[in-house]
């Protein structure tokens, strides 16, 4: 394996953890208070981070550190995580996602974003509250040493040229706000518990302690209460625990940083000590350790000179020399967590993948392999169909050993098309995940507060689905967000809360994934889109349309309402190409609006793009298939129950209940005359819109699994088919589209030109 | 387990005793239970806790078994590293190297 296969992992685990950073924030900013979110957000940063310096990208390492710096305040509760703060948070989150972008594609993040939001996060750390929310200008403080993280490449102020020639080492800038901070020597009480993962890692808790003793003058109390009877012990288990005191002039971040690669496998405790009245039998431990550093832990013979270089400049420091021994303890304390960190990078990524064994276990496999394999996984279920056919025509005298292997055939391709299939499943997180991140940049565009409320983001959906589905799924929520939500003065003045909302949900609905996207916006301005619709001569100025159609409106190609045109929507090419991605994914949409209430888009997508089950029906002699998921029962209709409605509409009466009957032959223009429903079958589905319908087929053939072929990539959009398939005799059958057939019913009983026409009238326009 | 012996036997640490050491230490220290044991560490460069964890257990099985355990030697590293984590070994030197 070699650098760059590595890097590239690094790239996709960055990918996961500013998910969880993002999914993280978002709880915070729901009002999670639970540190293990917390914990969750630092420790995704702390990855990147660590990851980040390993591969000595040092723009992603100094701008992670701040972050983390300031979410280390979160974490200790000295920062109160607040919608502004969290604000911040979440913008840098962005830049943070950016950063690794450029870092893997090359490329730059514009740099004054990125600077300002290292301000914002340093005044956040030092306990400032930003004021607003809006990028502070304020004249940055006089700690030059702290600005530095800013910018990696440029040296740090402080960097020194001393007569060591120590040259500085751009890798991290670790310690830098610790350095600083010089407080009075108080007594840190540190219970350190490691569990037995931490030494699994290579940690060691002795070196840890070393480590730590190295922080100030320190008393330790080791607990063996919990080491079992000799024969009954584990060697590798962890029994022991500590109970330290600690008398430093260093913060409690120092402390904690010692345990800063270990911390996720003990359980640590650090708290300023107030009583000085301690029970526990302490031994102190002497300053001198020197022996242990000689006992040549490799990775330390270089660290541990610059270490006694570190002390007695420290103590030199006491006289006067200050920022030279400041310089000296930066050098010194860089040099070692070089060191220190390139190992715990290590153990970090070990770490990882002990998590991951934890969560059951997983394997990067490239998409393509994955494809290849449903291809022909498909191919498999056409050809055993195929031989099962020919069997069956061949097979006169029923030879049952052949048909048992068959079936037994059957259920194997079966459970392999299955197996397959789940492994291009996918929740829909990640893509709602980008979206909160496009509602947050545009609402800061044009002024406005939203809140992106997300529902069933667990919710599974083909691979292919997902990824087709974040770009129409982000012109609409631009849309939502631009031209959607009012502004806040609009929206107090209209008695609304001024911080908008949209609410993104994904449900399974019969066999199909259902999208929703709700805003409480205005809701279409019915009569603006009329007249525009009027104005750019897309309907006749006398033309009389029910409010559905006028919304449908929008998704006539080269329309907009916007009166300017904005950088973020409102070209004209918005809604009309939504359309057309939701509908080559063999999906719909639908809008329902109320004005001044807001508007909602649903999209309804089929969950797999490959396979189906279906019952294959003869209809006026055509051979089609209709999806298993839609269809509640099937029955022979009787004359009895035959009950006329109107012009030409009929219903059928079950139990008691009338259900329309829709004449698929009628509909998809198979025969002209209505077909004789005793003498057919009739198939009750369940449609999107939730009722239910009586498809009239003239005979059901069988039900069977069918391979999924598009219709659009090899012919054209056929209003009220889904897809075609190929049956096992070779032949060519139409899976029907049962929500469009239904809904073109239901057309036809509104007006005499349905949906299904206007459809096509749409579909010819654009 | 090895036959139950009366006579003393002695171990040699040896010189980096770590997490991989800790189960060999376990195995050696359970096939000389039930005899006096004389533990040289003079050539001990570095212990990790588990290892400390083995030594601990053995000491206080040994103390069940009203058998003698003792440090006959050990290195300042071992030493020093027995302070570090808190461990007081005083009473298990052999009282000429005893502080």
């Amino acid at each position: 394996m070699d650098m760059n296969e590595i890097k590239e992992i690094f790239f996709q685990e960055c990918e996961e953890q500013l998910a969880e950073l993002e999914s993280g924030l978002l709880k915070l900013n729901d009002g999670d208070r639970d540190p293990e979110t917390v914990n969750a957000v630092f420790r995704a940063v702390h990855s990147i981070k660590g990851g980040a310096g390993a591969f000595g990208l040092d723009d992603l390492v100094s701008f992670a550190h701040v972050f983390e710096t300031t979410l280390d305040c979160v974490r200790s509760n000295k920062l109160e995580p607040s919608q502004d703060v969290l604000k911040v948070m979440l913008k840098s989150a962005d830049i943070l996602a950016d950063l690794v972008t450029a870092s893997r594609d090359g490329g730059s993040v514009e740099e004054g974003r990125s600077r300002g939001l290292v301000k914002e996060l340093e005044a956040l750390a030092r306990g400032e509250l930003p004021s607003g929310g809006a990028a502070p200008a304020e004249a940055p403080k006089p700690q030059p040493a702290k600005a530095a993280p800013a910018k990696a490449a440029a040296p740090a102020p402080a960097a020194p040229s001393d007569d060591s020639g120590f040259q500085p080492i751009p890798f991290t800038f670790e310690g830098f706000g610790e350095e600083e901070q010089t407080l009075e020597p108080s007594v840190f009480e540190v219970i350190f518990k490691p569990r037995r993962e931490l030494y699994a890692k290579g940690n060691e808790a002795a070196l840890l302690l070393r480590d730590l003793s190295r922080v100030g003058e320190m008393s330790i109390n080791c607990d063996v209460d919990q080491l079992p009877a000799f024969d009954k012990m584990d060697p590798e288990a962890a029994y022991f625990s500590w109970t330290i005191l600690v008398k430093t002039s260093k913060g409690e971040q120092d402390i904690r940083s010692v345990f800063e690669f270990a911390e996720w496998d003990c359980d640590l405790d650090v708290k300023v000590q107030e009583s000085t009245a301690e029970e526990l039998p302490m031994i102190p431990v002497p300053f001198d350790l020197s022996a242990l550093d000689d006992e040549g832990a490799e990775e330390d013979n270089e660290s541990s000179d610059d270490h006694s270089a570190m002390e007695s400049a420290a103590a030199a420091a006491v006289a006067a020399a200050e920022t030279a021994s400041n310089v000296t303890r930066l050098a010194a304390s860089r040099a070692e967590k070089k060191e220190s960190q390139a190992a715990a990078a290590a153990a970090a990524a070990a770490a990882n993948a002990n998590a991951n064994n934890s969560a059951g276990q997983t394997i990067r496999v490239d998409l393509d392999r994955v494809d290849r394999l449903i291809n022909l996984v498909g191919e498999l279920v056409i050809n055993q169909a195929m031989l099962s056919q020919s069997v069956i025509e061949n097979d006169n005298n029923g030879t049952s050993s052949i048909n048992m292997g068959l079936e037994e055939l059957q259920q194997l391709t079966r459970e392999i098309q299955d197996s397959v299939m789940a492994i291009r499943a996918q929740p829909v997180k990640p893509v709602f995940q980008r979206m909160s991140r496009i509602v947050r940049e545009v609402a800061d565009m044009v002024g406005k507060s939203i809140r992106l409320v997300t529902e069933g983001e667990n919710t599974e959906v083909d691979k292919t689905v997902i990824d087709k589905l974040a770009e129409p799924l982000t012109h609409m929520i631009r849309n939502a967000v631009d031209h959607g939500i009012e502004s806040p003065e609009k929206r107090e003045a209209a008695g609304k809360n001024p911080e908008g909302t949209v609410k993104l949900t994904a449900k399974h609905r019969s066999g199909r994934i259902v999208i929703e996207l709700v805003d409480d916006g205005a809701g279409i301005n019915r009569e603006r889109v009329r007249q525009k619709a009027i104005d750019n001569d897309l309907i006749a100025a006398d033309s009389n349309l029910t409010d559905e159609e006028i919304d449908n409106l929008i998704f006539m190609p080269g329309f907009s309402t916007a009166d300017k045109i904005s950088d973020i929507s409102g070209r004209g090419v918005g809604m009309d190409v939504v359309k057309r991605s939701i509908q080559a994914l063999g999906g719909r949409i639908t809008i329902s609006s109320r004005p001044g209430q807001g508007s909602t888009f649903t999209m309804s997508l089929p969950l797999t793009l490959a396979v189906l089950d279906g019952m294959v029906v003869t209809v006026a002699g055509q051979t089609l298939v209709v999806p298993l998921t839609a269809i509640v029962e099937t029955l022979q209709p009787e004359a009895s129950s035959i009950h006329s409605f109107g012009a030409n509409q009929r219903l059928i009466s079950i139990r008691n209940s009338f259900c329309p009957l829709v004449d698929v032959g009628r509909i998809l223009n198979f025969r002209g005359t209505q077909a004789n429903p005793v003498e057919g079958v009739a198939l009750l589905v369940e449609s999107e819109g939730g009722g239910q319908r009586a498809l009239m087929v003239d005979a059901i053939q069988g039900q069977r699994q069918v391979v999924i072929k598009s219709l659009e990539a090899n012919y054209t959009h056929v209003p009220g088919i889904a897809a075609a398939t190929i049956l096992g005799d070779g032949r060519v059958a139409l899976i029907l589209d049962v929500d469009a057939v239904v809904a073109a019913s239901r057309g036809q009983s509104l007006r005499q030109d349905g949906v299904l026409k206007s459809d096509m009238s749409l579909a010819a326009t654009g | 387990m090895a036959s139950r012996k009366a006579q003393t036997e002695s171990l040699t640490l040896v010189s980096v005793l770590d997490l991989n050491e800790a189960s060999v230490l376990h195995g050696q220290l359970t096939n000389m239970r039930g005899t006096d044991l004389k533990i040289d560490a003079s050539g001990v460069e570095r212990v990790g806790v588990q290892c400390v964890q083995v030594l601990m257990a053995a000491a206080s099985a040994w103390e069940q078994d009203k058998k003698e355990f003792v440090f006959e030697k050990v290195s300042d590293a071992f030493r020093k590293t027995m302070q570090l984590i808190g461990i007081d070994i005083e009473h298990l030197l052999a009282k000429e190297i005893r502080q």
